[in-house]
């Protein structure tokens, strides 16, 4: 009996109860993760064979409670309804059992086969706190095995009590949790109803049905409205509240938490005996310090400048390294490849853009290594704490901070980082404001243009400025957003700061692998997509006159007597860079460029500028390199000079305009990379639409205000 | 006396009376324990002055003073509320369980 069958275990529990350590080591190596349908939640899958059996284990996401509020909460609790797992292993953290225990008492409801795991077991111990296991299991009326994750003690057992849980070997009465007699009555009258009605009866636990009807749940509001013996339900309903206002007393969803919250503390006064203890605990002595008055905010923005410094300085090398790869490869593909359009797609389109994609591996594994460990250390919070006043002045969370700072360094981890924001607006409005906070790429192009136009005295401060200037945008965003599309829909401030604890290096490890796999697979594909794209637009249509008339001029160069062989050179290289930037003109994006003149004129913008703009939107790099191949133009018998030269002698081309470039640059849709994580973040082309609308809404109303100041402040000649 | 959450000084215990918030974050307050009857104490306010952490319930939580102010609470743990804190109680129970 019993060969290879498969159990499904879900495993349920509060966040910060060692539940994914917990899962590492059930699973051992063996988990894959992937995204729960639908929504942006990572879910962990892992299988185990134990004994005769394949356990598959699902980590649910961690949630406080079952309510309908939260996407988490909500998706735990339509797994443990529609899936119907065969065990459900309930993670209590052993040494905060009181508040975990609420979660055990709804899971008790839902009558799920449950283990409870009292994990950190060791630490339990060693605080001299005393567990009477024995009756804590008669009471919430199901088996309670200690472990710990750390030390991996339990691990076994826990398994072997899942086999036979689902075998029905061992079978523990199932307690029944008993609210207040009033309540009890209540449940009853409209458990009688929802009995009536075969479909509610066989798929859901009518008792629960009844008791989240009390509590004024939505979600199951929505459910029973679809059946006739709504109206009846509903009588029962406005009666009670009738009468509890007239009362004057309060409203059943409070009783019933009330109710639960006396059954946990009456199991607990029964079977935990706790250590006196005068000592302060290690969370208690170092949140003194790290969050005190004084010392709270120097830290946090140090710890900040750290993981910036991490992810951008030290990923710095390995994208060299990357880079230089990609050269090397594309170096080979040139021989390797015979000219033509075939050698062009695969040099310039396929590896560039895979080389594109690669590059920002390092940061992204970095920065999440960094976050990882924030959070598993349980910093995290603090930070959210300690920044949160600032942030709720624009509407935001404390969390929305760091993804904002990342912003300054890359915009895609930056938009990552934001999965740790629950509430969706939240999350969309951050996203919608960290391109704001001027990204790496963009800083070739300001160098270019300020090292153009300004003197060398000033340049720091108009750098700064710009960084500025794109903050304030930010923060007005956040506020103009905050009021009008994403009104009212804000994460309440109601956090639990967690124990400090060492996390694992194989979690973190784990979870940063995921995130730059889930960044190579969707990104990539569409950012490899895009490059194509721009490759063909700024290829194609070529122009066989163009191509006839260089190569002819280049050949007459190259057979004139009079010229040292170096001369030759420079004047061939010279004609080949005019016959691309022709080309260039040419093509769609050229055509582009001078479609949109109109539009950017009032901006100071020429065509030239427009197409920059149009190849900009690849990266922000290519702004500088477009330039570059555009201003080559016609220069044949001159001296060779650089970029910025060229800039300040096209008379079309002044301070004013490189301000309002500057502006522009720095506002306008970020670069394609960002845009594919945007909308795997944001889940729809909708908001990529809402996005990309308001970002070059901003980009030209600013660079418009800045172009036309600094003209009035004389910087036009 | 009845005040709300957010006027308690720091180190402070007090007891809750009632929580008149609505919607989301009662639900919240209340799955992290926050009911009637349970004690806490005041730990800290964040630098800035907003949010403030409590120790309830055995683990630390913060909450804005927004939400504070939703929640009314009566001092503990002075002379003469009637109900001091003896040594058998918070032996058996934690310093919130006792009554």
């Amino acid at each position: 009996m019993g060969e290879n069958k498969t159990i499904t275990v879900a495993l349920a529990g509060n966040p910060n109860s060692g539940k994914t350590s917990l899962f590492n080591e059930l699973v051992s190596g063996n988990q894959k993760v992937g995204n729960w349908s639908g929504v942006t939640i990572e879910k962990y899958e892992g299988t185990i064979k134990h004994k005769d059996y394949i356990i598959k284990v699902v980590d649910l996401p961690g949630t406080y409670s079952l309510t309908a509020y939260s996407p988490e909460e909500l998706l735990a609790r339509h797994f443990l309804i529609e899936d119907k797992p065969d065990v459900v292993i309930n993670v209590v953290d052993g040494t905060n059992i009181e508040r975990n225990m609420y979660l055990t008492s709804q899971l008790m409801e839902l009558e799920s086969n449950i283990i409870v795991a009292l994990n950190m077991f060791d630490e339990v111990e060693k605080s001299g706190n005393k567990i009477d296991i024995k009756l804590l299991q008669r009471l919430i009326g199901s088996h309670v095995i200690p472990t710990s994750a750390v030390k991996k003690t339990g691990i076994n057992s826990l398994l072997d009590h899942v086999v036979r849980v689902y075998e029905g070997e061992i079978v523990i009465a199932k307690n029944k949790l008993s609210y207040s007699d009033r309540i009890e009555g209540e449940i009853e009258k409209i458990k009688d109803v929802l009995e009536l009605q075969r479909e509610l009866k066989d798929c859901y636990v009518p008792r629960w049905l009844a008791v989240k009807l009390l509590e004024n749940d939505q979600e199951v509001y929505k459910l029973v409205k679809e059946y006739p013996v709504w109206t009846r339900v509903e009588r029962i309903l406005l009666d009670l509240i009738d009468a509890l206002e007239k009362e004057d007393s309060d409203d059943a969803e409070i009783m019933i938490t009330e109710d639960r919250n006396a059954f946990i503390r009456g199991a607990l006064h029964e079977t935990v005996i706790y250590a006196e203890s005068k000592k302060k605990t290690l969370t208690e002595w170092i949140d003194s310090v790290i969050i005190n008055r004084f010392l709270g905010l120097p830290i946090f923005l140090f710890i900040m400048w750290s993981v910036f410094q991490f992810t951008f300085t030290l990923g710095e090398a390995p994208m060299g390294w990357i880079e230089s790869m990609f050269d090397y490869i594309s170096g080979i593909a040139v021989i390797v490849i015979p000219e033509g359009i075939l050698q062009s797609i695969i040099v310039d389109a396929v590896i560039s853009g895979v080389g594109g994609v690669i590059v920002f591996l390092p940061n992204i594994l970095l920065l999440f290594i960094a976050l990882s460990f924030l959070e598993a250390t349980g910093y995290m919070a603090r930070a959210a704490f300690v920044v949160d006043k600032i942030m709720h002045k624009v509407g935001l969370h404390g969390k929305s901070f760091l993804p904002m700072i990342t912003g300054f360094g890359c915009s895609i981890p930056a938009m990552m980082a934001t999965r740790t924001l629950k509430n969706k607006g939240d999350r969309l409005v951050t996203m919608m404001i960290i391109p704001f906070m001027s990204c790496g790429a963009k800083l070739p192009v300001y160098v270019l243009l300020i090292s153009a136009f300004f003197k060398p005295s000033i340049a720091g401060n108009v750098l700064f400025g710009i960084y500025l200037f794109g903050i304030a945008v930010a923060i007005l965003s956040a506020k103009l957003l905050k009021s009008t599309l994403f009104k009212g829909e804000s994460e309440p401030f109601v956090m639990e700061l967690p124990p400090y604890r060492l996390p694992t290096l194989k979690s973190i490890l784990i979870q940063s692998k995921h995130k730059a796999e889930m960044y190579l697979k969707k990104a990539g594909t569409i950012i490899l997509a895009a490059s194509i794209l721009i490759w063909v637009a700024s290829n194609y249509p070529f122009s066989e006159s163009i191509e006839t008339k260089y190569s002819q001029e280049i050949s007459i160069v190259k057979q004139e007597q009079l010229l040292n062989e170096e001369a030759k050179q420079f004047k061939v290289n010279a004609l080949e860079l005019a016959q691309a930037s022709k080309q260039l003109e040419y093509s769609f994006s050229g055509r582009a460029g001078k479609l949109i003149e109109p539009l950017i004129r009032p901006l100071g913008f020429d065509w030239r500028t427009g197409i920059a703009i149009i190849t900009g939107l690849a990266a922000k790099e290519v702004v500088v390199s477009t330039l570059g191949t555009i201003y080559s133009m016609g220069e044949v018998n001159e001296e060779s000079v650089d970029l910025a030269t060229k800039l300040q002698d096209d008379p079309n081309f002044t301070a004013a305009t490189a301000m309002s470039l500057m502006i522009f640059v720095l506002l306008y849709i970020p670069c394609l990379a960002s845009i594919a994580v945007f909308k795997q973040e944001a889940g729809s082309w909708k908001w990529i639409g809402i996005y990309s609308a308001y970002a070059m809404s901003v980009a030209w109303i600013a660079s418009f205000g800045v172009y036309r100041i600094s003209l009035l402040l004389g910087f036009g000649n | 006396m009845e005040i709300t959450l957010d006027e308690l000084a720091n180190g402070s215990k007090a007891e809750i009376v009632t929580i008149k918030a609505i919607g989301e974050i009662r639900r919240r307050l209340l799955d992290m324990g926050v009911v009637k009857g349970t004690r806490f104490k005041v730990l800290r306010v964040a630098p800035l002055g907003d949010p403030i952490e409590i120790h309830i319930k055995g683990f630390n939580l913060s909450l804005r003073k927004e939400e504070a102010k939703t929640i009314y609470v009566k001092k503990i743990g002075e002379i003469g509320d009637g109900k001091p804190m003896n040594r058998f109680c918070r032996k058996r129970r934690g310093f919130h369980g006792g009554k």
